[in-house]
């Protein structure tokens, strides 16, 4: 998908987002994950790590050898999308307590991938 | 996880979807659509004894989290109790005609999943209209297996 493609879906998911409760941390955290994994493409799209025809669905569906290629690129980005993927068994689809702290949590890495995703982000900023 | 938790995560993501539009949400009311038809099928599924309502939560198929005494969690191997999608894992069990049914309705909401969501394909109201009807059909499945319980 190009870079924006996958911009327009990651931001009609976080416009959804603002329809959300605290008491809807399960789609919180699905919200996360799904805009997370469209600013991750746009990302390596951008730095020519995949083509547009190669998009991520889930980091633990890569292979060994794309994970590792892809955290030579920014092992940040990628982490950011695998810390939210593994807060979903527990959570969404399980019914431990703490889910409102856990979508907090899912929104502050979305926000990591998002502004690192953009092509005026700086470190610093 | 337990039927009661199954049905109340039913209940929150119903309510959710109704505050969003189909069209302008469609990312996020179609994955709600998809997690609360989900639910129904492992609900059905416990209450059928083909699958197991252990309070373990599926991380890939076979692999679980299971909560300690510490109130720590841990992956581990453990018999099927709630699948992830239809048929992930596929189940190897014969499957009561409703279930079965219900089943049937996921898969054509999930047919929708990886072209309009991780794809470019626009979604339009024909296929909201088809996930609608498809939850809907699944959801009063779920009702007429477990009567009183409404989700």
């Amino acid at each position: 998908m190009s870079p924006e493609a996958h911009r327009a879906k990651a931001e009609r998911i976080e416009r959804s987002l603002a329809k959300c409760g605290p008491q809807d941390y399960e789609m919180k955290i699905e919200a996360a994950m799904l805009a997370g994994t469209h600013w991750l493409n746009l990302a390596l799209h951008r730095m020519g790590i995949t083509p547009p025809q190669t998009d991520v669905l889930h980091t633990y569906m890569l292979t060994v050898n794309e994970l590792r290629k892809y955290r030579v690129a920014d092992a940040e980005l990628l982490d950011a999308l695998a810390e939210i993927e593994d807060i979903r068994p527990g959570f969404v689809r399980g019914n431990l307590p703490g889910g409102e702290k856990a979508a907090e949590r899912s929104l502050a890495l979305l926000s990591l991938l998002r502004q690192k995703a953009q092509p005026d982000y700086s470190a610093g900023g | 996880m337990n039927v009661a938790s199954h049905l109340q995560k039913i209940r929150k993501l119903e309510a959710l979807r109704s505050r969003l539009d189909p069209m302008d949400d469609f990312e996020l009311w179609f994955w709600s659509a998809m997690n609360a038809g989900t639910h129904a099928v492992n609900a059905a599924l416990h209450d059928a004894k083909i699958t197991r309502a252990d309070d373990v939560f599926p991380a890939q198929p076979g692999v679980y989290l299971v909560p300690q005494p510490d109130s720590s969690v841990r992956p581990a191997f453990h018999p099927l109790g709630d699948v992830l999608h239809v048929g992930r894992p596929k189940i190897d069990a014969p499957i009561p005609e409703d279930v079965a049914a219900m089943m049937h309705e996921m898969e054509l909401i999930e047919h929708h999943r990886d072209p309009c969501i991780r794809g470019e394909r626009p979604p339009t109201p024909a296929i909201a209209q088809q996930c609608e009807r498809a939850l809907r059909r699944c959801l009063e499945l779920l009702g007429k297996r477990l009567p009183g319980a409404q989700p």
